[in-house]
């Protein structure tokens, strides 16, 4: 019914001839190499671009030692910071949205929109406006409202075990209507202690330090090694329950082991760039589309492919809105809210 | 859980409200008839008098208050300078504004609901009030004094449904996948709704983020108009459509076969509860969640299985004007725009009804 129990779809196919599957993996390999050269190059495109334009020859050069000029080695420097948040933000954001969707099996696993973003969020504006604390990038203050948020969504949204995709969808609604109230309501309650966080609340990666990502980063490598160490359960427990379980998997232990890792995923990236949504959704299934769905292969292409999208997205919010900038979550919100529609009209029949 | 619903209400329409009250017909002349009964009457009563209540509390507290001994002189006209700026200027447009948009929004949510035969399907959670805001707020700062803010809102709305309709693939008829698609829908338009700000003046952009929340500060009797005319306009075309929207309900074949053209009927109804909450959109933002609670409130009231249009518009009035009570009294210091609070209270309550019904069905 879903991109998620593809494999056992395409069972057949999987008895293809060993040359056929070294073909497969030949091109799945190359496809990883031309993603990261793509990465790469945004990545320059990302400081090269903005209100002053650099050229990315100097770019390069200012990167490896000897800028032309010490504005341009200012300028790029200025921006490396946010190119780097977008990275390993949109690395978390698609890793935790594949893994969602992974262990829920469920097409619409994303952390935006599940309300785990808003519960961290809810938290982190909590502790500047009544405990004065400079919260960007400070993940504890995020971890709560986000293991808050995953409980109240899985509560809600799985009941007695009857959990269906557009259920657990609606519970992240609810969560994220009232959270989103509460953030909305302190931060006008507050307009001083938010003067700064105007642009985080709604999710943006301007403005942030190297003291920002070297706080949020740990959290993000603990997360993705987590998740990454999943790809062997994921892949059982794509076939089923009962086969997952016949095969050796230990669903509760991947659930759980998902969870944290998701969890401490969306969190740090929420800490450190506020809510942004959809990137989970929509890369996973952007590399289902291309790749399929065995996870050893979809879980290190949203690697690349995250951080790929949200570099995109910054670089558009910089150039589109000129001379301001938009922010970043509402660039993915355009990429990411037509995936949604397209894997609406794929779920089961009984929705 | 449609099935469900369907059911109760074929069971309700189609015994004439069985085991509960008997219905009555009420006659006038020969040329107009109904049957009612008489909680669903009762009840709209005792809202009304809730209403006026809270009306008078909003009149009457705080600091810029009129004392209650003055309300009924200053009503009825007899005015001095500050009761009259209060009456004429602050309060009074204000109350008014509230009175009418939460009718809409009662009214609009009560129709959505019961034309997708879905619990949860009112404009707010499918995203029409979304969309709305995103037409109001394109033309409000692309093409200011061309549009009308309302055609906006409607030209918004109108879109959102339609973008609604065809992701689904099929209609308003599934129920989880309306939602799922006006979660998206909700998404895009406040998107779209970010990118225009960012393309507009400052001081518009701070006016405009403030009304997105959902908020009936500054209102005057023009907005006051707007909605009324909506609300009264809407309103009587959604009751004169009523039986015909009762036959659709139990089931397209059985409208089809009495005469009731279903695909026309839904067609008018569905454009009525657009064009009742893009006017009130347009007045006062998306004020979130009063469509969806107050036909589950009027339901559970009237303990009619059908809700009535008009308990329904009642509910969300009084709904409305006791958030902005609530607003304007609470000792913040600064006033939060009412949509605020209506979202935590509102997704507290689709929290709630989310578990009741999940518990009912396994």
């Amino acid at each position: 019914m879903t991109a998620v129990s593809t494999p056992r779809a395409k069972a057949p196919h999987d008895e293809v001839s060993v040359a056929v599957q070294r073909r497969r993996a030949w091109a799945r390999s190359a496809g990883l190499v031309t993603a990261v050269v793509v990465l790469g190059l945004l990545v320059l495109v990302s400081l090269s671009v903005g209100s002053k334009e650099i050229p990315l020859g100097d770019v390069w050069a200012a990167l490896f030692g000897n800028p032309p000029d010490d504005y341009t080695a200012t300028v790029v420097e200025s921006r490396i910071p946010r190119t780097l948040l977008a990275v390993v933000v949109g690395a978390a954001l698609a890793v935790a949205g594949a893994v969602m969707q992974g262990i829920t099996r469920n097409p619409l696993g994303d952390p935006g929109l599940l309300g785990v973003n808003s519960g961290a969020a809810a938290t982190v504006v909590t502790s500047i406006a009544f405990f004065g604390v400079s919260a960007a990038g400070n993940v504890w203050v995020a971890l709560p409202g986000a293991v808050a948020a995953v409980v109240i969504v899985y509560a809600i949204g799985h009941g007695r075990g009857h959990g269906s995709p557009a259920r657990l969808v609606l519970a992240g609604a609810v969560v994220t209507a009232v959270f989103s109230a509460y953030v909305q309501a302190i931060s006008l309650s507050f307009p001083d202690a938010f003067a700064a966080y105007r642009f985080w609340v709604i999710g943006s990666v301007a403005g942030r330090g190297f003291d920002t990502f070297w706080s949020i980063l740990p959290f993000i490598v603990v997360g993705l090694v987590l998740c990454l160490s999943l790809v062997g359960p994921l892949n059982a427990l794509a076939l089923g329950e009962d086969s997952a379980v016949a095969l050796g998997a230990r669903p509760g232990v991947t659930r759980l082991v998902g969870g944290a890792g998701t969890t401490l995923l969306a969190a740090a990236s929420t800490a450190g760039v506020g809510p942004i949504g959809f990137v989970g959704l929509a890369v996973p299934h952007i590399v289902r589309a291309l790749i399929g769905g065995d996870h050893r292969w979809l879980l290190p292409f949203c690697v690349v492919l995250g951080p790929a999208l949200v570099l995109t997205a910054d670089v558009v919010g910089r150039v589109i809105a000129r001379p301001d900038e938009l922010m970043v979550g509402v660039i993915t919100a355009f990429i990411g809210a037509p995936v949604l529609f397209v894997v609406v009209r794929r779920l089961g029949a009984r929705a | 859980m449609t099935r469900v619903d369907a059911a109760a209400i074929a069971a309700g329409g189609a015994a004439g409200g069985a085991s509960r009250t008997p219905a009555r017909t009420f006659r006038l002349g020969s040329w107009l008839s109904f049957r009612y009964r008489l909680r669903p009457v009762v009840v709209s009563v005792l809202l009304v008098v809730v209403t006026v209540i809270l009306g008078v509390a909003t009149l009457t507290l705080g600091r810029l208050g009129i004392a209650l001994p003055d309300l009924p002189g200053a009503l009825l006209g007899d005015v001095s300078g500050k009761e009259k700026f209060i009456l004429g200027v602050i309060r009074g447009p204000r109350l008014v504004v509230a009175l009418g948009a939460g009718f809409a929004f009662g009214v609009a949510g009560s129709i959505f609901q019961r034309v997708t035969r879905n619990p949860l399907g009112s404009p707010d959670v499918i995203g029409l009030t979304a969309g709305a805001s995103a037409g109001a707020v394109s033309v409000s700062l692309l093409w200011p004094n061309i549009i009308p803010v309302p055609v906006g809102a409607l030209i918004g709305a109108v879109a959102a449904m339609i973008v609604v309709y065809a992701s689904t693939g099929r209609g308003f008829a599934a129920p989880q996948r309306l939602i799922v698609a006006g979660i998206g829908v909700s998404a895009l338009s406040l998107a779209f709704v970010q990118f225009v700000l960012s393309r507009a003046q400052q001081e518009q952009a701070t006016v405009v983020s403030g009304w997105l929340n959902g908020s009936l500060e500054a209102k005057d009797w023009s907005d006051a108009a707007v909605v009324w005319v909506s609300v009264i306009v809407f309103t009587v075309l959604a009751l004169a459509l009523a039986p015909r929207t009762l036959l659709v309900e139990l089931g397209d074949d059985i409208a089809d076969g009495v005469g009731a053209r279903s695909s026309a009927t839904r067609v008018f109804i569905v454009l009525i509860a657009i064009a009742l909450s893009a006017a009130a959109v347009s007045v006062c933002g998306p004020i979130a969640f009063i469509a969806l609670t107050a036909p589950h409130i009027a339901r559970a009231l009237t303990r009619d299985s059908g809700a009535g249009l008009v308990a329904a518009g009642l509910t969300g009035s009084a709904l409305l004007v006791a958030a902005d009570l609530l607003v304007q009294q609470a000792p913040l210091p600064q006033q939060l725009p009412v949509g605020i609070v209506t979202a935590g209270m509102g997704g507290l309550f689709l929290g709630f009804l989310l578990i009741r019904q999940w518990r009912r069905t396994g």
